[in-house]
């Protein structure tokens, strides 16, 4: 069109004029986040072109905080009424969150949505009080054994562990000076209770119960790979990021790790399966702890509210978000999307298996959970350490859990 | 014109080039400005320490009488509830541990980072070739981001790192360094020494440069030894210095937080929690901000109290 110089400055003080008249009515909604692999902010930035191209009058500005961060900010936010559009919090703080009264029940907006009647019961428990709902999940993530193929070839294993009595054999085996069978992670922090919590919950277990025979048992269970050595002593240092390094320099035959991490190892070129979580006895199913995003709207105003909402529904449409689960290495947790996910790549398979019977961590105690798994921690570090047994460090535990959940 | 003074005027130039005349400046300020100026020229590092170094402070006392934790906080109504957060501290054995953590922490990096650092500074007092390059490179540790040196510390401590590797060469077996409560607090300190001698090093270093050489010089006339003349000279002639070194280093060592939070996270077990990681732990990770702030207020006490102490004790 703009063919003549004329005609191009024409065009262009049109446009400019245009933008001007439009940006006086343009809501910005910001999200606040803490995605910085660059797979992410690729998903991000996408999401953010397609949406403003659809809603011109709403622009989209994202603000990256860091992981530690995000939590202390959008309560700072929220108690000097400057609170963002939307909040990308991670599942476990939601309605803790909520429950200081920083966030927006938008029950009335996402019931309507096909995707809510669709999505699973784990992420929808744990965005959901009541009859309130505070969030929309970007998409899950959860915990599966990554096993080394080579060294399984070289033991002579020929599948990977599905039982309790798999692991624990095939970890025996694997175990070769400088290599150890499994690898998992029990530093002190959250991280220790979240990976845990799968093989506490596949023996029906429970962090409130933790005296209970199921817990005791899910307990000696990773003890005694530490004493046994088939297990490194040191994994009660080593965060999640430790723990994929010893896999990927093969210092470890086998790890327990989300999907996040798939695409570190398939970057170090390793040859490698994933596995569902081993359960106690062969014919259970595993249940394990769900991770992931969840888009939060805070309380603003009427407007950017509702410019908010607009947002999430946009995100929501099957296509799209099967898209930006796979840019950021989600399940989604929308059942057919999912599914599908799953038929298209083979190591996400385990992870969509287990999402029917994943938990969210907040069934646990609700809004005390932080306070109850740094109890629990201390229970898994005193028993792989050696500090107390695993029955004494258990009781310890379940003495301050009590006092905790007590307190509302 | 007539009336405008050509610059270069004679009186002019008079008046710049003599003694400045107080006097007249005031006289020129005019009495409004008169009782304010003084405090103008202080106003900028007055506002700048109430902002940034008192309010801070007092905030946070004043948080650890209130009940806040994150159900409190964004209503901004965190009631007042006197000692309870104090109470609540100091019945849980959790922070008498991080309290004596604290102080053994502190004494044992001290101990060593002073010691270290003394002999060292008594060693390049002597003249040989490279010296300033050695110091240089002794001030590496010092400089070097505690994020590299503590997650450096934590591959050396591995079961199969580097330093059960030395170990096996005398026999040792392999010591599980960080996943022991005992021998990770061992750990962080070994970690701490090295960050900090250099401190040391060089502060008493350029401490015994400044004794006068005349008075070594009697002292060899009168026969004194060498050890009787770092007894008798070096070590009181650098007392100012010491004391300092020594409460600056309390201060740094009491604060560490970092390097403990990466190496060992106040794990295994909350064995090796100082009193900044479990402040920190109660107050980012259980949220409970009124008793973070509690134990906070603890932590700046004892700095208080060890450098009073320090103080009574080097005056002696």
């Amino acid at each position: 069109m703009c063919r003549s110089w004329w005609s191009f400055s024409a065009c262009a003080v049109l446009s400019v004029t245009l933008i001007g008249i439009a940006r006086s009515e343009v809501t910005t909604v910001e999200i606040v986040h803490y995605f910085n692999v660059q797979g992410q902010q690729d998903g991000l930035a996408a999401i953010k072109s397609d949406f403003e191209a659809a809603n011109p009058d709403i622009k989209i500005q994202y603000t990256y905080v860091p992981f530690a961060e995000l939590l202390s900010r959008t309560l700072q936010m929220a108690a000097v009424h400057k609170s963002p559009a939307i909040s990308c919090i991670d599942n476990p703080d939601v309605l803790r969150v909520a429950k200081a009264g920083a966030l927006k029940d938008i029950s009335a907006d996402v019931t309507k949505l096909s995707t809510w009647q669709d999505t699973y019961p784990g992420p929808k428990s744990a965005v959901t009080d009541g009859q309130k709902v505070y969030g929309v999940p970007i998409g899950s993530n959860s915990l599966a054994i990554f096993y080394n193929k080579k060294m399984f070839a070289d033991a002579g294993i020929s599948s990977p562990p599905a039982t309790w009595a798999d692991l624990t054999e095939d970890a025996a085996k694997l175990t070769k000076s400088p290599v150890y069978g499994l690898d998992f992670s029990a530093t002190n922090s959250e991280e220790a209770t979240w990976q845990w919590e799968p093989f506490l919950w596949s023996n029906g277990g429970k962090l409130l119960d933790l005296t209970a025979a199921p817990a005791k048992a899910a307990l000696q269970f990773w003890t005694d790979f530490v004493q046994k050595g088939s297990v490194s002593r040191d994994v009660v240092n080593w965060n999640q990021g430790d723990v994929a390094n010893q896999f990927i320099s093969g210092r470890a035959a086998m790890m327990v790790m989300g999907p996040w991490m798939l695409g570190q190892v398939h970057k170090s070129g390793l040859d490698f399966g994933v596995t569902p979580i081993p359960v106690p006895k062969a014919g259970m199913k595993p249940v394990v702890p769900l991770g992931g995003e969840v888009w939060c709207v805070s309380k603003t105003d009427e407007k950017t509210e509702a410019a908010a909402v607009k947002f999430i529904a946009f995100v929501q449409d099957p296509a799209r978000l099967e898209k930006i689960c796979n840019t950021f290495n989600y399940i989604s947790s929308v059942k057919s999307v999912a599914v599908k996910q799953g038929q298209a790549n083979p190591e996400l398979q385990p992870f969509v298996l287990q999402m029917d019977t994943a938990r969210a961590r907040p069934e646990e105690g609700g809004a005390n959970y932080p306070a109850i798994s740094l109890a629990a921690r201390t229970a898994i570090q005193k028993a792989l350490t050696g500090q107390s047994p695993v029955d004494a460090a258990l009781s310890e535990a379940a003495e301050k859990i009590k006092t905790v959940a007590e307190k509302k | 014109m007539q009336t405008v003074t050509p610059i270069g005027d004679a009186k002019d130039r008079s008046g710049l080039a003599g003694p400045v005349n107080f006097r007249a400046l005031k006289k020129r300020a005019g009495r409004s400005q008169r009782w304010f100026t003084p405090y103008s020229f202080v106003l900028p590092i007055v506002l700048f320490t109430l902002l940034f170094l008192a309010y801070p402070v007092i905030y946070s006392v004043a948080l650890s009488f209130r009940d806040a934790t994150i159900d409190t906080f964004v209503g901004g109504d965190m009631p007042f509830n006197g000692l309870a957060n104090y109470q609540q501290s100091l019945s849980n054995p959790s922070f008498w541990r991080a309290l004596l953590n604290t102080v053994l922490f502190t004494f044992f990096s001290i101990l060593f980072q002073f010691t270290i650092g003394f002999l060292l500074a008594l060693f390049f007092q002597n003249e040989f070739p490279l010296k300033n390059a050695l110091i240089a490179l002794l001030l590496v540790p010092w400089l070097a981001p505690i994020l590299t040196a503590a997650n450096t510390f934590k591959g050396l401590f591995n079961e199969i790192g580097p330093f059960n590797q030395i170990g096996h060469l005398f026999g040792l077996p392999n010591l599980p360094w960080l996943a022991d409560p005992r021998l990770a607090f061992i750990a962080i300190i070994i970690a701490n020494i090295w960050i900090g001698f250099p401190f040391n090093f060089i502060l008493l270093y350029a401490g015994m440069r400044a004794v006068p050489l005349e008075i070594y010089e009697a002292a060899k006339l009168d026969g004194a030894a060498y050890w009787k003349q770092v007894s008798h000279i070096t070590i009181p002639m650098l007392k100012p210095v010491t004391v300092s070194v020594l409460m600056l280093g309390t201060i740094y060592t009491v604060k560490v937080f970092d390097l403990v939070w990466i190496m060992t996270g106040g794990g295994p077990a909350n064995s090796t929690h100082l009193l900044s990681t479990y402040a920190y732990q109660t107050g980012f990770s259980v949220f409970n901000f009124g008793q973070a702030a509690a134990i906070a207020t603890v932590m700046v006490l004892l700095i208080v109290l060890l450098n009073l102490l320090q103080l009574a004790l080097q005056r002696k």
